[in-house]
């Protein structure tokens, strides 16, 4: 059997009632009935998210927050571009059929020195015709746009390699300014495609992600490139996932931990359970706990706002689904009061309509990610701000309700690969902090997949249905009153 | 004509309860009149099935899911509440913890489902009271019922006495909840913001042949 130390660890949805002892906290104490349990004093929390902190409005239930079940906040929130691996293995496995999809709408950059709401919270084209039609971006600018647009799509033709092949590891932003005259507005809205955290991506990574961004677009719907699951994001392809395992004979427990038993031995892995079971396997697939010493760690600010910020999901393209996520870029130096000794980086906010099912109709969810640095708080909480000031509101200046703010890092990204009592253990890196879904998950679940599988005499056969499944529907005979 | 029965409003339906409670049970004799009286084991595969009913001369497609086994370990997900337009809870007659366990499930269903969601109590295994096998009258469960604003019925999935009853109740109820029937008359991919993910694929795959 499969099962993972902790395996509700990473972006599950949320409750408002609890955050100071899930996940987020530095959580290295037991729950209260764990001193009456078997061997489980040694078993610790991961420590992937850490330094959890909430807020409220004083005046918060006056003003419109809800009871918490009308909240499912995300703790990882990563879009997904329709060109992901994943989606093509969520419909290959009909997993999907469990799952509801909602789009992602327009990306905006803002730019403190805009004279009004619109050229401060500037919406990048997303299309040529956007491109053409858009009256921000001058005639001129918008030619090498375009020319720089038509060049990524093709990037790894041969013909273009050598445009960029020798720039490979040089910052984008320089090859724009270089190679197509891309000018400071425009180098800003191509590095705000890319979600890069520190904006400093490379040429050659920078291409991949705009390439996808590019060709992912009007791939599963005219205009959007990228989707989210409803109710919480990539947490409900979790539920789902278990659903279909538990379907297909499987069986899973939450909030369930377990150690592994020294007495391992004969190609058996024993382990107890926190509820004092015992169970013998013939491998174990299961999780990394220890952050990477000085490893890549992010601030995140979720917000509860009390508006639904409506003009951040308007219909760009006719025939197009109406958007439940926004993407808001704040590139490096938004903020010339708060800056870090370091070079400042971005910051992005998600901003989720009430359609995402994270929170009550009227309300939105801001979903705030910068590099942790000194002043990453004060980055996130002026990006905060501002998009609330800016975003143009019919009646009242929308306000923040509720603020979960916390740090996420990341284990060694390679998965462990050792041996207990002579069978194998398998403990898979914590997710990447990419904010949009990237497939290197995907490996490593095929990965431990393989391991268990390996020794199977229908192997091959089953590699090559490998995340293929039927649909599950059953037709019964008619009922007629 | 005829209306296309992909036209038909789709209902959920959910069956909860505890372990041995007859749940896969009163599914299978309902919707495939398939009774196994030396099945005692935990359900594995079904997920959900099928069936059209009408009720009140309109018709309706249920989709009725089963729990998988989820709720021997408590692991029915919030997600497996979804989109419910009915929850059915049922309890074992002969087995009086059973019936006790119906308030935390009731407290379950109310705080993942829809609260516009609609409650029907079933009691079953109603043939062993011949054997004198009952552990709580029908007066106790329907007073429970009717305490939690909930349907309710006693059945037999072995006789099937009222097995289609507790379907055509809660039709019955929820065609009488405007706001819940609205979402069962919109199909999943138009209207609204949801994607269709499998119709997109398909033409993706289709024009890259």
């Amino acid at each position: 059997m499969n099962t993972s130390e902790d395996p509700v660890a990473v972006e599950e949805p949320k409750q408002q009632d609890e955050p100071e002892n899930r996940d987020a906290t530095d959580g290295r104490e037991e729950p209260a009935d764990a001193e009456s349990r078997p061997d489980t004093s040694s078993i610790r929390r991961s420590e992937i998210f850490r330094r959890a902190s909430i807020w409220q409005h004083p005046d918060a239930a006056a003003r419109g927050l809800a009871f918490p079940r009308a909240y499912t906040l995300a703790l990882a929130p990563q879009i997904i571009h329709t060109r992901s691996k994943l989606l093509t293995q969520l419909v290959s496995s009909r997993a999907y059929r469990q799952v509801e999809f909602l789009s992602v709408g327009s990306y905006f950059v803002y730019n403190a020195t805009g004279v009004d709401s619109d050229s401060k919270l500037a919406r990048i084209p997303s299309s040529r015709e956007d491109v053409f039609s858009t009256q921000s971006i001058p005639l001129r600018s918008k030619r090498s746009l375009m020319k720089f647009l038509k060049f990524v799509v093709d990037y790894e033709y041969e013909e273009h390699k050598p445009i960029w092949e020798e720039q490979a590891g040089i910052p984008l932003a320089d090859f724009l300014s270089t190679e197509f005259k891309l000018d400071e507005d425009l180098q800003k809205y191509i590095l705000a495609l890319t979600l890069t955290l520190d904006g400093k991506v490379t040429v050659k990574d920078g291409l991949a992600i705009i390439h996808r961004h590019l060709t992912s677009m009007n791939l599963f719907g005219p205009g959007f490139c990228a989707v989210y699951p409803k109710w919480g994001g990539s947490s409900e392809i979790a539920q789902v996932a278990c659903r279909a395992g538990a379907v297909g004979g499987g069986i899973y427990m939450l909030d369930t931990r377990m150690e592994i038993d020294e007495g391992s031995k004969g190609g058996e892995i024993s382990i107890t359970l926190s509820d004092g079971v015992k169970i013998r396997t013939r491998s174990l697939i299961s999780s990394q706990k220890d952050p990477v010493g000085n490893g890549e760690c992010i601030t995140r600010l979720v917000a509860v706002a009390n508006s639904p910020l409506k003009p951040l999901f308007e219909v760009t393209l006719e025939g197009a689904p109406t958007p439940a996520v926004a993407v808001v870029a704040f590139p490096s130096n938004s903020f010339p009061g708060i800056s870090d000794s370091e070079s400042d980086t971005p910051v992005y906010a998600f901003v989720h309509s009430s359609d995402t099912g994270e929170c009550p109709v009227g309300q939105s969810v801001v979903y705030l990610t910068t590099l942790t640095t000194p002043q990453a708080e004060q980055r996130l909480s002026a990006a905060l701000n501002t998009l609330l000031n800016t975003v143009p509101s019919v009646d009242k200046t929308p306000t923040c309700l509720y603020k979960l703010q916390y740090e996420q890092t990341v284990t060694p990204r390679e998965a462990l690969t050792s041996a207990r009592g002579g069978a194998p253990v398998f403990e898979l890196p914590s997710p990447n902090l990419s904010l949009s879904f990237n497939d290197d998950p995907l490996d490593i679940v095929k990965a431990a997949w393989k391991l268990i599988m390996k020794n199977d005499a229908s192997f091959e056969e089953a590699e090559a249905g490998y995340m293929i499944f039927q649909d599950r529907e059953g037709m019964g005979d008619h009922d007629d009153d | 004509m005829a209306s296309s029965e992909d036209s038909f409003p789709v209902l959920k339906v959910l069956i909860i309860g505890p372990s041995g409670a007859g749940k896969s049970a009163l599914l299978l004799r309902y919707c495939d009149d398939q009774f196994d009286p030396e099945s005692s084991t935990a359900t594995i595969g079904i997920d959900f099935k099928m069936k059209k009913l009408a009720v009140r001369g309109k018709a309706y497609r249920l989709n009725i899911f089963d729990t998988a086994g989820q709720e021997r370990f408590r692991t029915l997900s919030t997600s497996y509440y979804r989109g419910a337009h009915a929850v059915i809870l049922v309890y074992d007659i002969t087995n009086r913890k059973s019936f006790l366990s119906m308030e935390r499930w009731i407290d379950e269903a109310r705080s993942n489902a829809s609260p516009d969601a609609v409650l029907y109590l079933v009691g079953s295994k109603l043939d062993k009271v011949a054997s004198g096998g009952r552990a709580v009258s029908y007066e106790e469960g329907k007073a429970f019922a009717d305490a939690q604003g909930a349907g309710f019925c006693e059945i037999s999935s072995k006789t099937r006495e009222n097995v289609r009853r507790p379907f055509v109740d809660v039709v019955d109820r929820i065609v009488q909840k405007p706001e819940l029937l609205s979402s069962a008359n919109a199909p999943k991919s138009s209207g609204g913001s949801a994607l269709n993910l499998g119709a997109a694929s398909d033409s993706v795959s289709a024009c890259a042949c």
